[in-house]
C-alpha cells in the first residue's frame, strides 16, 4: 500500500511537470536558432583535446596533446559525438592523406627506410609510401582515428605537443539552437610506448606484450552550439 | 603537389599526312607480285620515312628533342603498304609501353596509329640505382632456387606511373583463396614518368620449373613497379581426353652427319630459335647446331616411372630410318626418344608446318614473328608440382619462340587429355607468337586485364582458321574455306570429344561468358575470351535469329548473315597486326577491338557492304551497340573506388575498380548505371567468373541486406559481388572485394587503434601475429599498411 501511495505521487509530479511548470525551455527564454560552435579546453597536464588556434566559428579545430616529457610512438583513440554534429575531414595537398579526418602534425615519424636495403647504396624515402594514419566515422557518429610510426627504428616522439588533429564542423541543417549542449566522450584510447622491446626485426614474447596499446584518458572539453 | 598522371591520346589520328584527308576509301586493290616487290623493296626507306614523321609530330604530342620513335618492326602488306611498328625513346631510352603504328601507303601518305605514344615525357635527373643493383633487387625477388636458363637482361627504361602493377591472387597450399604476395605490386609513384630498369629473368630447371618472369625496377627507390608473367598458356584447367591425331603425314627431316635423321625442317624458317640457343652443338656426330634456322621438335626426357630428369633431346631416327612414329598413344616412358615418343613428335611437326604456310600463304607472314626466326617445340612435359602440372597443358614462350606441350595425364587421370600435340592446341600457341612477337611487343595475358581475353579469343579463332585451311582442296593454298575443318570448337581431340571450349557458344563450357560485362577482366583470358570468339564467329558465320539456337544471341535478336571464314579472318588479322598496337601495357578492351576490325573492315574493303557486319557481330556479343541503334544500351560499372588514394585507381592496371573492405561488417559497394533513367541494381553473391569453379581464388558470402548493402563475411579472401540492371537484366557488372582482418588487438572492435598492431609487426621478420597480414604472409609491409587505410576510409567514409 505504501508503494502503491509513492507511485501515485511520482505520476502527479510528473504530469504537473509536463503542464508547463517544469518545462526545460522556459517560455521567458526564446530559442535562438544556433550559427556556429564554441569549445572549451579541458583543464589539467594530462591527454588531452585542446583547440587548435585555426579554429572557426564553424569548424572546431582540436588537438591531441600529450603529457610533457613522455615519449610515444603513436596514438589513437575513438570520440563519441551526438548526430548533430558532423565530423570533418582535412584536405592536404598529398593523395595519401587527403580526406581524412585525422591530420598528422608532422610530430611522429610516418615515412621509413627501405626495410629491404639489400646492403648496398641507400634507398631514398618513397614520400608516398603508405602510412599509419588513418581513420573514419562510424555508425551512431563515433570518429576513430589513429597515427602511428611503423619503422621500430625511429626514435619515440615528445607527446607533450600537438600530435594530431581532428575536426568537429557546425551543420546548419540539423537545428541546434544557442547554448545547446553536445557531449563528447573517449570511448576508447591508447598510446605505443617508447619501449617496444629490442630494436631487431625478430618477434619475441616480450615485442608483443610491449607492443601492446598503453591506455590512456583523454581529458575533453565542452563542446557546445552558438 | 598531384600532378596529372599521362595518358595517351585517347582516339586514333588517322589520315595525318594525307593531302585528301579521306578515309572513305574504296577498297585497295590487291597488287601482282611484281609490283608487290618492288613495294617491298622500298620498306627502308618508308621505315626511315615513318621515323621522320613522327620526329616531326613530336610537338603535337608534348615531346620535345630527346625523344624519338624507332622502328622495331615493319612489313608491307599485300596492298603495298608498310606498316611500320615504332618504340618511342626518350634521351634514348626505351619508354615502357610507348609505341606506334604508321602505315606508309605506296602513294606516298603516311596514316598513324598513335593511341600508345606517351605524352609530355620529362624526368628529373639520373636514375640513382645502377641497372646492376636493380638486377639483384629483381634476383632477389625471384629467389631462384636453380640455375637461370639464360643471363638475365636489363634494360634502362622510361616507365609511365599509369601502368603500375596490381594484385594476383593464389590458391595457398590449403585451397584458400589468397593474395599472391609474391606477384602483387602496390608501389607507388608521384611523378607521370619515372626511370627504371626492366629486367627479364627466365627460368627452367628442375627446382624452379620454368619461369618467365620481367621485373620493373624503379632507377630510385628501387621498389619493383611492375611484375609480368610472360609465359602464355593455352589452358590451365583438366578436362577429359584420348585421341590420336595427324594419322600418316608427309614430313620434312633432315639427314644428319651421321646418316640418322632429325626432327626439324629447314625449309621453314631463317632466322635462329632462341629456345634452342642454350643446346650445346653437335659438330663431329649429326652436325646439328643452334645456329641452324629450322622448325623442330625436341621432346622432353622423363625416367621409366615418368619424372622429368630435366634433359630434352631432339627426335632421330637411326641409320638409314625415314619412318616416324608408331601412331600409338604414348606409354614408353623413359623412351621418349623412340619410335613411340615420335609419334609426338609427329603430330607436332605437322602441325607446325601446316600452321606456318597458313600464315604464310594466306597473309604473306614469314613465321611467327614476322621476321623468320624458326619456331622449336617441346613434346612430353610429363612435370607435375604442388603448384604447377605441365602434363595437360601447353604454352608459348616469347623469349624462346617455342611451345611446351604436355605428354597428357590420360589414361591415368581419367579426367585428363591425351597428348596435347595436336592441331588446333599448336596453331593456338603458335598464333600467340604472332600477336606477341617480341618481348616489348606483345598483349598481357594475366587475369586483371580484357586483353588476355583478346589474346586467347585471337589464338582460338586463328586454330580454328588453320583447321580450315587444312582441309583445304589442294592447290588452293591462298584461300581459307567454309569447310567443316573449322568445328568452332577448340580442344576437342585432347579431350577425346569433349572441346575445352565452344566459339559459337562459349557458355557451353560452364565456364566462358557469351557477352562482355564490367568485370570480365577478371576473368582467366580463356574464359573471358568468350565474347570476343562469338563476334569472330558471327562474322564469320553469321548469328540466327531463333532463340535456343547454339549461334542466338539475345543482344542481337534478329540475326545476321556471316561473310564467311576468309573474309573474317583477313579482317581480323588485319586488325590485330595493323591497328592494335600490343604494347604490354594491357590497354586494349573489347571495344578497341571492335573499332579495330571495323577500321580493317571499312578501310580495305574487305567486306563490300562496309562495316555493318562488323558491327553486329561485335553487338550480339554485348561490345558496344548494333548498326544503325539509336539508343546506347545500358551499361553497369563498378565505380572507382578508391580515387586518389594509395591504391591507385587512375591507371589501367588489374586496381582499377577493385575494392578492400573489412571482414564482417556492413559495406556499400559503388555502382554507376550508365544510359537508363533507372539506375536500379540487384546485388548478387558471386558472379560469372566463379561459373564452374573457373576461377578458385574468388570466394563469395556474407548477406546482401534490403538497403543494398553487404554484410561480408568473415572471411579474409578475394570476393565477387555482382550488380544487375533492374531495367535491363541483360547488363550487370561484376566486382572484386578483398576482405581483410582489421581487429589486430581482438577486442571484437574495428577501429584506427587497430593500426598498433600494423605498428609494431611492420617488418618483423616472422609477425608477432600473421593475422595482420592481408596477405597471410609472416610479413606485415606497406601493402598491409595501405590496404588497412583504404579499408577504413571505404568503409567509415567521413562524409
Amino acid at each position: 500500500m505504501r508503494k502503491l501511495s509513492l507511485l501515485l505521487s511520482s505520476l502527479l509530479l510528473g504530469w504537473t511537470l509536463a503542464c508547463g511548470g517544469g518545462s526545460n525551455t522556459p517560455s521567458s527564454t526564446p530559442l535562438i536558432p544556433a550559427k556556429g560552435l564554441v569549445y572549451t579546453d579541458p583543464t589539467g597536464t594530462g591527454w588531452r583535446l585542446v583547440k587548435d588556434a585555426s579554429s572557426t566559428g564553424t569548424r572546431i579545430v582540436l588537438n591531441l596533446v600529450g603529457p610533457s616529457g613522455l615519449k610515444t610512438r603513436g596514438a589513437g583513440f575513438n570520440l563519441q559525438a551526438p548526430t548533430t554534429v558532423r565530423f570533418g575531414k582535412f584536405v592536404t595537398d598529398d593523395r595519401v592523406t587527403t580526406g581524412l579526418p585525422i591530420l598528422d602534425t608532422g610530430v611522429y615519424s610516418l615515412l621509413n627506410h627501405d626495410p629491404r636495403d639489400l646492403g648496398h647504396e641507400p634507398i631514398p624515402n618513397d614520400p608516398l609510401e603508405p602510412r599509419l594514419l588513418a581513420g573514419g566515422v562510424k555508425k551512431g557518429n563515433l570518429l576513430t582515428v589513429g597515427i602511428f610510426q611503423k619503422d621500430r627504428y625511429q626514435s619515440a616522439k615528445e607527446s607533450g605537443q600537438a600530435l594530431c588533429r581532428i575536426a568537429l564542423e557546425f551543420d546548419p541543417a540539423v537545428g541546434l539552437n544557442a547554448g545547446d549542449k553536445l557531449g563528447l566522450v573517449i570511448t576508447k584510447s591508447g598510446y605505443l610506448a617508447e619501449d617496444i622491446g629490442e630494436l631487431t626485426v625478430h618477434p619475441t614474447l616480450e615485442k608483443t606484450e610491449k607492443g601492446r596499446l598503453v591506455p590512456m584518458p583523454i581529458a575533453v572539453g565542452t563542446l557546445s552550439a552558438n | 603537389m598531384r600532378r596529372p598522371l599521362p595518358h595517351p591520346v585517347s582516339a586514333l589520328v588517322l589520315a595525318l599526312a594525307l593531302g585528301s584527308g579521306s578515309l572513305v576509301a574504296a577498297p585497295a586493290p590487291q597488287l601482282d607480285r611484281a609490283t608487290l616487290a618492288v613495294h617491298r623493296a622500298q620498306q627502308p626507306q618508308r621505315i626511315i620515312q615513318a621515323q621522320a614523321h613522327f620526329a616531326s609530330l613530336r610537338a603535337q604530342f608534348g615531346l620535345g628533342e630527346g625523344d624519338a620513335f624507332v622502328a622495331r618492326h615493319a612489313f608491307t602488306n599485300p596492298e603495298g603498304e608498310a606498316i611500320v611498328r615504332l618504340e618511342q625513346t626518350h634521351d634514348g631510352h626505351r619508354v615502357w609501353g610507348g609505341q606506334a603504328v604508321a602505315h606508309v601507303l605506296p602513294e606516298g601518305g603516311i596514316r598513324t596509329i598513335t593511341t600508345s605514344v606517351r605524352t609530355s615525357v620529362a624526368l628529373q635527373g639520373e636514375p640513382q640505382l645502377s641497372g646492376d643493383r636493380a638486377l639483384r633487387i629483381a634476383l632477389a625477388h625471384l629467389a631462384p632456387k636453380g640455375p637461370m636458363k639464360d643471363a638475365p637482361q636489363v634494360e634502362r627504361v622510361v616507365f609511365p606511373a599509369q601502368f603500375l602493377g596490381g594484385l594476383a591472387s593464389k590458391l595457398d597450399g590449403t585451397g584458400r583463396p589468397v593474395l599472391d604476395r609474391s606477384m602483387s605490386v602496390t608501389a607507388k609513384l608521384d611523378a607521370p614518368y619515372v626511370w627504371a630498369y626492366e629486367v627479364r629473368t627466365r627460368l627452367h630447371n628442375r627446382e624452379d620449373g620454368t619461369k618467365e618472369l620481367t621485373y620493373l625496377i624503379d632507377g630510385n627507390t628501387g621498389k619493383i613497379l611492375r611484375i609480368q608473367d610472360m609465359v602464355q598458356h593455352l589452358e590451365p584447367a583438366q578436362g577429359s581426353g584420348t585421341g590420336f591425331y595427324r594419322g600418316a603425314v608427309t614430313l620434312n627431316t633432315t639427314l644428319a652427319n651421321d646418316g640418322t635423321y632429325l626432327l626439324m625442317d629447314t625449309t621453314r624458317g631463317t632466322r635462329t630459335n632462341q629456345f634452342v640457343s642454350g643446346y650445346q652443338a653437335d659438330p663431329s656426330a649429326t652436325g646439328w647446331s643452334p645456329d641452324i634456322p629450322a622448325l623442330q621438335v625436341w621432346f622432353h626426357q622423363n625416367d621409366s616411372d615418368g619424372n622429368y630428369t630435366w634433359m630434352d633431346g631432339l627426335f632421330q631416327t637411326p641409320v638409314g630410318v625415314t619412318t616416324w612414329g608408331d601412331g600409338l598413344p604414348f606409354t614408353a616412358w623413359g623412351q621418349e626418344g623412340g619410335i613411340n615418343g615420335q609419334t609426338v613428335g609427329v603430330d607436332a611437326m605437322s602441325a607446325m608446318t601446316t600452321t606456318w604456310d597458313f600464315y604464310k600463304n594466306i597473309f604473306g607472314r614469314d613465321g611467327m614473328d614476322g621476321q623468320g626466326t624458326a619456331v622449336a617445340a617441346n613434346v612430353l612435359n610429363n612435370f607435375a608440382s604442388p603448384s604447377w602440372d605441365s602434363r595437360d597443358n601447353a604454352s608459348w614462350s616469347t623469349w624462346g619462340q617455342y611451345i611446351d606441350l604436355g605428354a597428357g595425364s590420360y589414361p591415368a587421370n581419367p579426367k585428363g587429355f591425351q597428348s596435347m600435340a595436336d592441331l588446333d592446341v599448336i596453331a593456338h600457341e603458335m598464333t600467340h607468337g604472332v600477336t606477341n612477337p617480341s618481348q616489348s611487343h606483345y598483349w598481357v595475358n594475366s587475369a586483371g586485364y580484357e586483353e588476355a581475353g583478346l589474346n586467347e579469343a585471337v589464338s582460338d579463332f586463328f586454330a580454328q582458321m588453320v583447321k580450315a585451311y587444312s582441309t583445304r582442296t589442294p592447290g588452293e593454298d591462298s584461300v581459307i574455306p567454309d569447310t567443316d575443318g573449322a568445328d568452332w570448337q577448340i580442344g576437342k581431340n585432347v579431350g577425346h570429344g569433349t572441346p575445352l571450349r565452344w566459339l559459337d557458344k562459349p557458355s557451353l563450357d560452364e565456364r566462358s561468358v557469351d557477352g562482355w560485362f564490367d568485370g570480365i577482366k577478371y576473368m582467366d583470358g580463356h574464359f573471358s575470351a568468350g565474347p570476343l570468339n562469338r563476334a569472330f564467329y558471327f562474322l564469320a558465320n553469321g548469328a540466327s535469329s531463333t532463340p535456343g539456337s547454339a549461334s542466338y544471341s539475345p543482344y542481337l535478336p534478329g540475326g545476321m548473315t556471316g561473310i564467311g571464314n576468309d573474309a573474317a579472318a583477313r579482317i581480323i588479322y588485319k586488325a590485330i597486326t595493323e591497328f592494335l598496337v600490343g604494347d604490354g601495357t594491357g590497354t586494349i578492351t573489347f571495344q578497341r577491338v571492335r573499332e579495330a576490325c571495323e577500321q580493317a573492315a571499312w578501310y580495305k574493303g574487305y567486306y563490300s557492304e562496309g562495316t555493318p557486319a562488323v558491327r553486329n557481330a561485335f553487338a550480339a556479343a554485348n561490345i558496344g551497340d548494333a548498326h544503325n541503334q539509336t539508343t546506347p544500351r545500358t551499361q553497369v560499372r563498378f565505380a572507382d573506388f578508391r580515387h586518389d588514394d594509395y591504391i591507385e585507381s587512375t591507371h589501367f592496371s588489374d586496381y582499377s575498380t577493385r575494392q578492400v573492405f573489412p571482414k564482417g561488417e556492413t559495406v556499400v559497394p559503388r555502382i554507376t548505371v550508365l544510359n537508363n533513367s533507372n539506375t536500379a541494381v540487384t546485388w548478387s553473391l558471386g558472379g560469372p567468373s566463379m561459373f564452374n569453379g573457373a576461377d578458385q581464388n574468388i570466394s563469395k558470402g556474407g548477406v546482401i541486406n534490403a538497403d543494398g548493402s553487404w554484410t561480408t563475411p568473415n572471411v579474409m579472401a578475394w570476393h565477387s559481388i555482382t550488380a544487375t540492371s533492374q531495367a535491363d537484366p541483360k547488363q550487370f557488372a561484376e566486382g572484386r572485394v578483398f576482405l581483410i582482418g582489421m581487429d589486430t588487438d581482438m577486442d571484437g572492435e574495428v577501429d584506427a587503434l587497430d593500426m598498433a598492431g600494423v605498428s609494431v609487426s611492420w617488418y618483423l621478420w616472422g609477425a608477432l601475429n600473421p593475422a595482420h597480414s592481408v596477405f597471410e604472409a609472416p610479413l606485415v609491409d606497406d601493402d598491409d599498411v595501405a590496404f588497412f587505410v583504404d579499408a577504413m576510409k571505404s568503409t567509415w567514409p567521413v562524409k
